[in-house]
Order: structure tokens, then C-alpha cells, then sequence
């Protein structure tokens, strides 16, 4: 693939720490590969500010593969930028132009506190895991593979749920700051396999009743999360989740 | 008790403005099939009404119930709004939508506040106070051009309401299904069309002069 050098103006988020008042710095940026990943453009960017004695600016990240949901950031007003079904790790600069303005700010929402520049507190996600996102598993002799039957289409269904890496976008575009794509994706991966039957509806109960408690909005089905998922979670997810909570409320 | 605890989670509010969504579009049912009736003859749309009211047992009952879904739909969606506006306490400098045809969804609050003031105004002038009878009061009140408008923009209005609204109710309700969603897409343009055509054209048959 040819590369090309492009200059980009960097409008960014700056923010000491979560009780700072933040705001905007402007950077300029030139002689960028567009081979490089959005990350490694922020490096080179942090790499001229340490060198200039400057505060290089926070932000997240581990695998820069695109499956640890450790990297995000809004770019131009879309949670990890213009293509679909990427990370902010997996976004590459020949997606820009060059002389481009873009403006990066953190995923933002109530229950997500920011700590510094693009970093986000997104420990609220953890919780509702912690309150149900796991099966009860008996110990014992290693059983036989396979022995429990599933159908193809129903753990197809169930990976398809699986895929989230929990990242946060869903709930960083989602204009009413809600976590539904996320929790009912986790509450989805589990009740659609029979492993999760026994927790089923006390998962369903305790993931809803967390996710509420942590301060996110509440869903108006505006598919904005579905929109931005680097992953490709559907919104069925969330449809699936309804169903399992008036299950598990009205039915116990 | 299970049931407040339900309807105070996000998720049973959102149950809460389906289910009452659900009860309006019944009610537009059978306003609009009530109204049909103005199709053929004022005169058979005044005997429509006469019968309506020659039950007031009926009429009393479901006006009551209707104002309670109506109270409740609108009580959960400000508080709903209100709510996500909080959880949603800093925005973006740059507000951009993923989505395309986010306009029906992202305004439901302000198409919502349209309807609730032609609701109001409606009511006001065909059911309170003594104006007569409903036919010659609808005559008289189509026969105004900027009456006959406001009535058509508050039915685009409640166009757009219901283009979201009947997806989401069904989304809420937990019906998504890959057999279904087109058949649910399609009714999505098809219901809303179909309440504009048949409550709009009304206004539109007295200002042209062919009610009678």
C-alpha cells in the first residue's frame, strides 16, 4: 500500500485530573505516515511534547489489535472515529486528509469520571460484570467436551454477543449516556447457552438493577450505540435483555 | 412491592411508555375509524356521535381511562428526558450522529410537546363548553384555513411520533427477530402514513368545500 505523509491540527481534550476543569489545546502535527495507526500518531505527538518538556497527553490502550476494549476516544464528534466496526487502534491514518482538523475528546457520560486528557474511569462496566456476568461452574472431573448440546445458530448468537470487549463507545455516543448495548450484550452471551440457565433470571435481576445504580441514562432505542460498536453488537441484544428482565420481575 | 420496583428501572419505564404508546395507537383506532365516517356525511358522523353518547356509561369510562394513559405516557417521557439529560451531563463540541434517520427518535420529546398542546387545544374545542353540535362545530372549525393547518401539522407531527415510536415499542417489548423486522420496518412508514392519511385529509375535505 502506498503511504503519504499528511499534517493534521489537533484540537484535544486536556484535563489534569478527575477535579480539574479541562479544555481544549490546539497541536500541530505534520509529516504523518498514513500507515500508522490513530495510537501511533498520538505517540509521535507525545513523543515532540516529552521532548519539548510538555505533559504528553493520557490515554488509554493495551493490545492495539482491536480486541482488548482498553482504547477509545471520540474523534470528531464519533466514539472511535469515522469507519465502522474499528477501534481507535485499528483506525489508520489514510482514513484522514491531509491539512484535516480533528477533534478528540474522551468518551464522556455520567458514570464515566474522567481521570486525566482521554483517560475514563469506565470501572462502572466491571461492576455490572461483577453483579451477574458469570456462570456457576461445579468442581469436579474435567467433563467430556461437547457432552452439553448446543445449536450452531444459538452459540453463533451467543458469540455474536460474546464479541463486546466492553470499551464503553455504546455508552459514549448514546445521546441519553445508557448502557444498554453493553449489558445486554453480557447478559445475552450467557442466557442464550445452557450454562447460564441457572443464573438466568438472578443475572438478569442483579446486571439491570447495577447498571441503573451506576448512574447511566435509560435507553430511548436510538440505535446510536449499535452505530458506533467496533464490534458489530446488535441491538437485538438489548431487545433480548427486555425480555429477560420483565421475565425475571414479573415471574421471579 | 415487585411492580414499583419495576417501573422505577430503566427498563420498566421504558415498559411503561410502550404499553401506554401501545393503548394510544388503539385509541387512534378507533378515533380514526370513528372519523371515517365524516368520509361519506357530516350528518352520518353527527348520528356516530350521537350513538357514542347515548352510552355515557361508556364515554365516561374510556375518556377517564384514555386521559390516565395519556397522563402517565407523558409523566414517564419528561421524566425520562429529563433524566437522560442529566446522565448525558456533558456533551460533545462536536455533535455528530452515527446513525442516519435519527430525526424522529432524537426529537420525540418535541414532537411529544406538539401533541400534547393539539391534544389540549383539540379538546378544548370540540369537547368542553357549548358549541353546539360536534358536526356543525367541525364544520366551523375546518372552515378557518389556519385551523384546518394546525390540525395538519400537529398529524405530521404525530406522523413522526409514531415513526419511531411503533419500532421502539416493539424493540421495548423485546420483538426483534431477523423473520419479522422487515415486516416491522415496513409498518414503521406504513401505520404513521396511514393515520396522516386518513386523520389529515379531514381538514383538508372542508377547506376544499366537499364535506357536507
Amino acid at each position: 500500500m502506498n503511504t503519504k505523509s499528511i499534517s493534521l491540527t489537533l484540537e484535544i481534550w486536556r484535563q489534569k485530573d478527575s477535579k480539574s476543569k479541562g479544555d481544549f489545546e490546539t497541536y500541530s502535527l505534520e509529516n504523518i505516515s498514513t500507515g500508522m495507526s490513530f495510537l501511533e500518531m498520538l505517540d509521535v505527538l507525545n513523543e515532540t511534547l516529552t521532548g519539548r518538556g510538555l505533559d504528553p497527553v493520557a490515554f488509554d490502550h493495551d493490545c492495539r489489535e482491536g480486541i482488548c476494549g482498553m482504547c477509545g476516544a471520540v474523534i470528531n464528534g464519533i466514539a472511535h472515529g469515522p469507519e465502522p466496526e474499528t477501534t481507535l487502534c485499528q483506525l489508520h491514518m489514510r482514513h484522514f486528509n491531509d491539512g484535516d482538523t480533528l477533534v478528540i475528546e474522551p468518551f464522556r457520560s455520567r458514570a464515566f469520571p474522567i481521570h486525566k486528557d482521554l483517560v475514563t474511569d469506565r470501572s462502572a462496566l466491571d461492576r455490572i460484570i461483577q453483579a451477574g456476568g458469570y456462570v456457576s461452574v461445579n468442581t469436579g472431573g474435567t467433563p467430556d467436551g461437547n457432552t452439553i448440546p448446543i445449536p450452531s445458530a444459538t452459540a453463533e448468537l451467543s458469540m455474536d454477543a460474546a464479541a463486546c470487549i466492553g470499551c464503553g463507545a455504546c455508552i459514549a455516543s448514546c445521546p441519553n449516556g445508557a448502557a444498554m448495548l453493553f449489558t445486554g450484550a453480557k447478559i445475552s452471551q450467557l442466557s442464550l447457552l445452557p450454562q447460564g440457565q441457572p443464573e438466568r433470571k438472578q443475572r438478569a435481576m442483579a446486571m439491570v438493577t447495577t447498571m441503573d445504580k451506576e448512574g447511566f441514562g435509560n435507553c430511548t432505542n436510538e440505535r446510536e450505540c449499535e452505530a458506533v460498536c467496533p464490534k458489530g453488537i446488535s441491538i437485538t441484544n438489548i431487545a433480548r435483555m427486555n425480555r429477560e428482565f420483565v421475565k425475571a420481575a414479573m415471574l421471579g | 412491592m415487585w411492580f414499583i420496583r419495576f417501573i422505577q428501572s430503566s427498563i420498566g419505564k421504558k415498559w411503561v411508555m410502550a404499553c401506554s404508546g401501545f393503548f394510544l395507537i388503539l385509541f387512534l383506532c378507533s378515533h380514526a375509524a370513528g372519523n371515517a365516517t365524516l368520509f361519506s356525511s357530516v350528518a352520518l358522523f353527527q348520528a356516530y356521535a350521537n350513538q357514542l353518547h347515548s352510552h355515557p356509561l361508556i364515554v365516561s369510562v374510556f375518556s377517564k381511562g384514555l386521559f390516565l394513559v395519556f397522563a402517565i405516557h407523558i409523566v414517564t417521557g419528561s421524566l425520562l428526558f429529563l433524566q437522560n439529560r442529566k446522565a448525558r451531563s456533558q456533551g460533545y463540541r462536536i455533535h455528530k450522529r452515527a446513525i442516519k434517520n435519527s430525526q424522529a427518535s432524537a426529537t420525540m420529546i418535541y414532537s411529544g410537546i406538539i401533541l400534547l398542546l393539539f391534544v389540549l387545544l383539540h379538546t378544548y374545542a370540540v369537547s368542553f363548553g357549548n358549541h353546539g353540535t360536534i358536526g356543525a362545530t367541525i364544520t366551523r372549525l375546518f372552515s378557518s384555513f389556519f385551523v384546518s393547518m394546525f390540525y395538519i401539522i400537529s398529524f405530521i407531527g404525530l406522523a413522526i411520533h409514531l415513526s419511531h415510536g411503533f419500532w421502539s415499542m416493539l424493540q421495548t417489548f423485546g420483538i426483534n427477530h431477523p423473520t419479522y423486522n422487515s415486516l416491522i420496518q415496513r409498518l414503521s412508514y406504513i401505520i404513521p402514513l396511514f393515520f396522516l392519511l386518513i386523520f389529515g385529509s379531514i381538514p383538508l375535505l372542508f377547506l376544499f368545500g366537499t364535506g357536507q
